[in-house]
C-alpha cells in the first residue's frame, strides 16, 4: 500500500520561498492499494493536484473516487470544489464524513460552495456526488479496503481512519488534541476549562479506543501541528505535538509514525530542525519517524 | 499614497517554486496614506502575511484601527478572515464593509464561514477585537478615515462585485479584480468612468487572451480587456491582478512582455510583496 501526501499543512495554505521543501497546501492524502484502488483522505487544497493527476490519468472517462473525510474544518474540505474529476460527467464522489451540527452532511458538504463562496454549486457539477455518514468503531469496506473511523479529540469532534488493504494497515489520526487537558466539546473554547470526572472519563476512553484501533497498525499518521513550546500557549486549539504522537504510539506498539498537519509557521528551517529532532526521538524509543511533505510517497508493509 | 501587495493570485492559493515571485497568497491589497491612515482591500490568503506585519504594529496591543473593503465573499476573497490575528486581540477596531451577496447578507455569510462545523472559531462573536460589519449598496461613496472611495458594482459571472476607485493624499486608484464584461471588446462604460485619469488601475487580467477564448463566461478578463480600460479611462499605470492558479512565474514574465509591447501605457504584473508609490 502507498500513501502519497498532497497537502500536508495545517490551518490554511502557506505558499511562499519558505515552504518551498515540505510545501504550503492543506491536508489531503492519497492510499492505494497494489491493485490501483485508491482512497482520498481529506479534502485540503492538496486535492487539487491530486485531482489533476486523476483527472489526466483518466482520460475524460467516468470514475469512481472515494474520499474520506476527517472532519469539515476548511483546512480539510476547502480543496473539493477544484477537484478536477468533479467536473467529469458520469463520474462518482462518494464522500465519507462522522456527521456534524446538521440533519444531514449533503447541506455541511455542499454549503462550501453555496453562491456566496463559489461560482458553482456542488450539486449542478457534472459528477455525481453522494454522502455516507460514518460512526466511530463502525467498520466499513470501499472495495478492497477495510476502513474503521476512530473518535478524536477536536472542537466539534474529527475521526481518524484506520484502513486495511495489501494484508497491511495505515492509520490516519487527524486533527486531535491529546487526551489530557482538554475534552473538546460543541462549545468554543478560548482556554482550558475545568475537566469533571465525566469528562476525564470520556478522554481517557477516547484514548484507550485510539490505542486499541491502532493495535497491530504498520504506520501511523499524526496531527503534529505543534511543537510543546506552542502547544504550552494552545492547548486548547485541538491539535498534538510530536511528543503526542510518539507516545500513542509507543502505547499501541505501533513502529512508524508520520509527522503531519504542520503548523503554517513552520517554515523548511524549522521543520528540518523538528523532523531531525524527532527522528532522533523515535530512534530512541524505537519508532521510525518520518517528516511528511508535499509529494512523498511512503510504501507500507512491503513484503508483508 | 502607498499600496503594498498581499496577495495576487486569484481562485487558489499555489505553493511551490514555480510562484515565488508573484505570489502564491490569495487576493489583499493594502493602501497607507501619508498620515499613516489604512485600508485594506480583501482578506484572501495574503492577509495572513498582511496580519503578521500589523501584530509588530499598535495591533499586536489591541490598539489597532482598521477598515477592510470586501469585493466579495467568493472564497479567495475571504479565506485569510479566520487567520487575521488582529482579530484575536482584544481591543482593535476592525470593521469589514462590502456589498451584501444576492440572497444574503454579508455578516451572515461572513458568520456562515465561521459556522461551527467550519471553523473553531464558532462565530464571529467569538472574534476578540471589536469587528463591525457594515454592508453598502453598490454606488455607495464611503469616507474611510481620510480615504475617499467610490463603489460600482460590477459583473462576475453569475454574482455581481464591487469595484473601488479610492482616492487619497491627492492620487487616486481604480480596483476592478473579479470583472467579465458581457463584451470583452467593450468594457462598460461604468466601469471606465470608475477608473477615469487614475494613478494606478488594478485590474483583473486572469486570463491570457487565448485562454479567455476558453474560459468565457468564468467571470474573469483577459489582458486585452484590462489594457483597453486602461486606454479608455486614461490610467497612467495598469497592474495586471488576480492570476491564474496555472499561472506560473515563467508564463506571467510572458504575458507582461506580449502586453507590454502593444501598450503605450506602463503595464506589469503585481507582485506578493510590492509596494507602489504613488
Amino acid at each position: 500500500m502507498d500513501i502519497t501526501f498532497w497537502g500536508v499543512r495545517g490551518s490554511y495554505p502557506v505558499p511562499g520561498a519558505a515552504t518551498v521543501k515540505y510545501g504550503g497546501q492543506t491536508s489531503c492524502v492519497e492510499v492505494r492499494a497494489s491493485s490501483g484502488a485508491s482512497l482520498i483522505v481529506d479534502a485540503g487544497t492538496g486535492i487539487r493536484g491530486l485531482g489533476q493527476r486523476l483527472a489526466r490519468a483518466a482520460r475524460g472517462q467516468p470514475q469512481e473516487h472515494h474520499i474520506l473525510l476527517s472532519h469539515v474544518h476548511w483546512d480539510h474540505i476547502q480543496g473539493l470544489p477544484f477537484f478536477e474529476p468533479a467536473y467529469i460527467p458520469g463520474t462518482r464522489i462518494s464522500v465519507y464524513a462522522s456527521l456534524v451540527a446538521a440533519d444531514e452532511l449533503k447541506p455541511v458538504i455542499g454549503g462550501i460552495t453555496r453562491a456566496e463562496f463559489f461560482p458553482m454549486p456542488l450539486e449542478s457539477v457534472p459528477a455525481h456526488f453522494e454522502f455516507h455518514e460514518v460512526e466511530p468503531g463502525a467498520a466499513f469496506c470501499i472495495g478492497e479496503f477495510e476502513v474503521m473511523p476512530i473518535a478524536l479529540n477536536h472542537p466539534f469532534g474529527a475521526v481518524g481512519y484506520r484502513i486495511i488493504a495489501d494484508r497491511t494497515s495505515i492509520a490516519y489520526v487527524s486533527d486531535t488534541a491529546p487526551f489530557d487537558l482538554v475534552l473538546h466539546k460543541r462549545h468554543f473554547l478560548s482556554g482550558l476549562e475545568p475537566l469533571t470526572d465525566e469528562d476525564r472519563a470520556a478522554l481517557d476512553k477516547l484514548r484507550a479506543d485510539l490505542v486499541a484501533a491502532l493495535h497491530g497498525v504498520d504506520t501511523v499518521v499524526y496531527d503534529t501541528h505543534f511543537l510543546p513550546h506552542e502547544y504550552e500557549k494552545f492547548p486548547h486549539y485541538g491539535h498534538s505535538t510530536p511528543d503526542h504522537g510518539l507516545d500513542i504510539c509507543k502505547a499501541s506498539g505501533v513502529r512508524s509514525l508520520v509527522l503531519y498537519h504542520h503548523a503554517p509557521g513552520h517554515d523548511d528551517d524549522t521543520m528540518d530542525e523538528l523532523a531531525r529532532r524527532y527522528h532522533e526521538a523515535g530512534v530512541q524509543t524505537g519508532v521510525e519517524v518520518v517528516t511528511a511533505r508535499e509529494g512523498l510517497v511512503l510504501t507500507i508493509g512491503r513484503g508483508a | 499614497m502607498r499600496i503594498r501587495f498581499w496577495g495576487t493570485r486569484g481562485s487558489f492559493a499555489m505553493s511551490g517554486r514555480n510562484f515565488l515571485r508573484y505570489g502564491g497568497n490569495t487576493t489583499c491589497v493594502e493602501l497607507l496614506d501619508n498620515a499613516g491612515g489604512r485600508l485594506v482591500i480583501d482578506l484572501g490568503t495574503g492577509a495572513t502575511e498582511l496580519a503578521k506585519q500589523l501584530m509588530k504594529t499598535e495591533f499586536g496591543k489591541g490598539k489597532g484601527r482598521l477598515n477592510v473593503l470586501l469585493s466579495h465573499t467568493h472564497l479567495d476573497h475571504i479565506q485569510g478572515l479566520p487567520f487575521f490575528v488582529p482579530f484575536f486581540i482584544p481591543g482593535n477596531r476592525i470593521r469589514i464593509l462590502g456589498a451584501d451577496p444576492s440572497g444574503a447578507t454579508l455578516e451572515a455569510t461572513l458568520q456562515n464561514q465561521l459556522a461551527p462545523h467550519y471553523s473553531p472559531l464558532e462565530g464571529l462573536e467569538n472574534l476578540a477585537a471589536d469587528v463591525t460589519i457594515d454592508s453598502f449598496l453598490p454606488g455607495a461613496a464611503l469616507e474611510l478615515d481620510g480615504f475617499h472611495v467610490r463603489t460600482l458594482a460590477v459583473p462576475h459571472g453569475n454574482i455581481w462585485t464591487t469595484a473601488f476607485r479610492i482616492a487619497a493624499d491627492g492620487h487616486a486608484i481604480a480596483f476592478l479584480s473579479d470583472v467579465e464584461y458581457p463584451q470583452p471588446e467593450q468594457p462598460l462604460p461604468d466601469a471606465i468612468e470608475l477608473a477615469r485619469d487614475v494613478d494606478l488601475l488594478i485590474h483583473d487580467a486572469m486570463h491570457s487572451d487565448h485562454e479567455y477564448t476558453l474560459r468565457r463566461g468564468w467571470g474573469h478578463s483577459p489582458i486585452a480587456t484590462a489594457q483597453r480600460v486602461a486606454r479608455a479611462a486614461g490610467a497612467k499605470r495598469l497592474v495586471l491582478f488576480h492570476h491564474s492558479p496555472d499561472a506560473t512565474d515563467a508564463a506571467i514574465d510572458a504575458m507582461v512582455a506580449d502586453a507590454q509591447r502593444d501598450s503605450s501605457i506602463p503595464v506589469f504584473a503585481a507582485a506578493e510583496g510590492n509596494y507602489l508609490e504613488l
